[in-house]
């Protein structure tokens, strides 16, 4: 195996047998295996990837798909049928929170008992659980009983201690949905560091955002085959476009894809209640200039049609570098303080964000959206990641540039 | 498949951090919430040692066979019942040592080959407060032997062949969960079958050799003699040790081969 490769997955195949009584394994175990009393079950079929030093891979597909089966075999929790799993360097896996924790035991214990657990002494772990402490934010509860903690308690305990590991190669299932934003972003930062470091991560989730952001790949298992290996754009825009039809429907009915700011290697996912399908950008009355003047009032107006009803959409409009950091994020709630009237299907809505690009001149990209936000939960209509590209021209001499671009609303009717 | 004892112990002294931290949460999760706490670690020995002697000391008057040494028969009684206890802590607790943590199995990156040793050494802990309450007693009663320093080492046969039947049942305790209710049941025979109550020399001839040369029996026969201060019967020791081995040896190997399964049963 070549040094730059963290993970190579040959052939993998996984079955499981399944015996429908207890006493059927030691019958078959006496026959020494001539007689069957067992149905199998493939999990996992042919599978071949690799994931090198320094990626963010992401592993998406429906529940059952097998991608949890994958995250075990990758361990070493369980034992391929065929096939192989190479691993270079040492792992740190968050397969299910809390695994591994006493109840009993305070935080505090519970952290050396992890470290014991992954081969830390207790002097190296002396060095880190002040680190791990203050990355899980817990507060005093950290010398009390783990059985006292908040579910989100628990999970970012659990985090901080997987991700102060130093693990070559960390393996996250459905962990990073828990936890408030501050956490999030301690989290991504970590793992940031963690691949700068040269270390990997595979992600597994449902939160296509995150995939979307953080994943440098993304892989598509379905019913435990590879279906799909690419970047994760494309792998996405496959998944999602296979999981609704009806929205890739009316996606044809979006106008975007004809103008220069159009960038066709934007993500899109939603369930397609709502559908942006048209975009204008308008500075000092020129509409989709080829490049924006730094500092100038310029307005990002979005068509939203809605196919179903919709009882409290939020309009959202973030800002990133060109590398992939966001500059400014923001939402109709957020600017307007109030949720926007319910619409029904057929409404047609015009939303114009405004804002003052005080930036640097070069490339930009700009996602758009509409959600809904049901009892707390995001449910998303139309997301489209970077789908514009903005081009900021050099300034003029004199004007300096500051990251704040002063959103604002101007309408939405 | 590690075949080499010393590998195998080199591997599981790696460990010993983690190790020394299961034991730490298995003898105090024990005694947790009960009022005298980890009193009773001294306590329970100390009331069963005052129940051999009211039972035995004053009801039965027993007398232990072809000694006059002044140690009363509760006393040897003790001394070969702490060597046994090592043995049926460890074998009795075996078959739930693996079942009882189905998400070390499955959840985490976990060295499961060490989970059937947390018995053994909790009771190793308990074995050494055992030790101080036999050398006390024998202190008072001015009876002490300087081989009774002997003792934690005539007990390392017991020790391996304790380990590796641990595993074996530790293994068959995840397949077959009517392990968790033979076992014990199995030990609890084997208390009145081991010269725990009596001699080996109390025993008839033909019987004899069954009993010096198995590992349970050959070690208690080796640690009363060292409290007695009576020569020890060496060569049916080191044939136990050897035979002991084997059994740490085999038990490893079969715990390893099975372990590739335990992930699809628990």
């Amino acid at each position: 195996m070549s040094s730059d490769i963290a993970i190579s997955i040959k052939n993998l195949t996984k079955t499981y047998r399944l015996f429908d009584h207890p006493g059927d394994r030691i019958k078959q175990a006496l026959t020494f295996g001539r007689m069957k009393f067992h149905r199998e079950f493939t999990a996992l079929k042919d599978l071949s990837f690799e994931v090198r030093k320094g990626e963010t891979v992401g592993i998406i597909g429906r529940n059952g798909s097998g991608k949890s089966t994958l995250l075990q075999l990758i361990c070493g929790i369980l034992k391929p049928t065929s096939g192989s799993v190479t691993v270079n360097g040492r792992i740190s896996a968050l397969l299910e929170l809390g695994s591994g924790f006493n109840p009993e035991f305070t935080g505090r214990e519970n952290i050396y008992f992890q470290g014991a657990i992954m081969g830390f002494s207790k002097a190296e772990m002396d060095a880190k659980v002040g680190d791990i402490i203050a990355f899980a934010d817990i507060g005093e509860f950290i010398d009390q009983p783990v059985r006292t903690y908040s579910s989100g308690m628990f999970v970012r305990l659990a985090f901080a201690v997987a991700i102060h590991s130093d693990p070559d190669i960390l393996l996250v299932d459905e962990a990073l949905a828990v936890g408030d934003l501050a956490f999030q972003g301690r989290c991504l930062k970590k793992i940031s560091e963690i691949r700068h470091n040269g270390g990997s991560v595979l992600l597994v989730t449902h939160a296509m955002e995150q995939v979307a952001h953080f994943c440098d790949r993304a892989v598509l298992l379905e019913k435990g085959r590879l279906t799909l290996e690419g970047n994760s754009a494309d792998t996405l825009n496959f998944y999602l476009g296979s999981l609704n039809p009806q929205a890739e429907v009316d996606r044809a009915r979006s106008s975007l894809e004809q103008y220069s700011f159009y960038n066709p290697k934007e993500t899109r996912w939603g369930d397609g209640a709502a559908v942006i399908v048209d975009c204008k950008i308008i500075q000092d009355e020129r509409v989709d200039p080829v490049s924006l003047l730094p500092g100038i009032f310029t307005e990002i107006r979005l068509h939203v049609i809605f196919y179903g009803n919709v009882h409290s959409p939020i309009y959202g409009l973030t800002l990133k570098s060109r590398d992939g950091a966001i500059i400014f994020t923001t939402n109709s709630q957020e600017l307007l303080l109030a949720n926007e009237p319910p619409k029904k299907q057929g409404d047609e809505v015009f939303v114009s964000f405004s804002f003052r690009p005080f930036l640097d001149s070069g490339e930009y990209f700009v996602s758009v959206g509409i959600v809904s936000s049901i009892g707390g939960r995001v449910v998303p209509h139309d997301r489209r990641y970077d789908v514009i590209k903005l081009n900021i021209a050099p300034h003029s001499a004199g004007a300096e540039p500051v990251a704040n671009p002063a959103f604002r609303i101007l309408s939405s009717l | 498949m590690i075949l080499n004892p010393l590998r195998i112990l080199a591997e599981l002294l790696q460990r010993r951090m983690l190790l020394a931290q299961l034991v730490k949460r298995d003898v105090l999760l024990r005694y947790r919430g009960a009022m005298f706490g980890v009193a009773w670690i001294f306590l329970s020995p100390l009331l069963m040692l005052a129940i051999f002697a009211f039972v035995f000391g004053q009801i039965f008057q027993a007398r232990w066979p072809q000694t006059d040494s002044g140690i009363p028969f509760w006393m040897l009684l003790y001394s070969g019942l702490i060597a046994f206890n090592l043995f049926a802590e460890t074998v009795s607790r075996s078959p739930t040592a693996v079942r009882s943590y189905p998400s070390y199995v499955k959840k985490i990156i976990f060295p499961v080959e060490i989970l059937p040793v947390v018995p053994l050494g909790a009771s190793l802990v308990h074995v050494g407060f055992n030790l101080l309450i036999l050398v006390i007693v024998l202190l008072v009663m001015k009876s002490l032997h300087v081989s009774i320093l002997l003792y934690p080492v005539l007990l390392l046969p017991l020790l391996f062949f304790s380990l590796g039947l641990a595993w074996f049942f530790a293994a068959w305790g995840v397949f077959i969960k009517d392990m968790t209710q033979i076992v014990p049941v199995f030990v609890q025979m084997l208390l009145f079958l081991s010269p725990v109550f009596y001699p080996v020399s109390a025993l008839p001839q033909w019987l004899q050799p069954v009993y010096m040369y198995n590992p349970i029996g050959a070690v208690i026969e080796a640690c009363r003699a060292a409290v007695l201060g009576i020569g020890i019967p060496w060569l049916p020791w080191v044939f136990a040790f050897v035979l002991s081995i084997a059994v740490f040896v085999l038990g490893q190997a079969f715990f390893r081969h099975s372990r590739e399964e335990f992930a699809d049963v628990l």
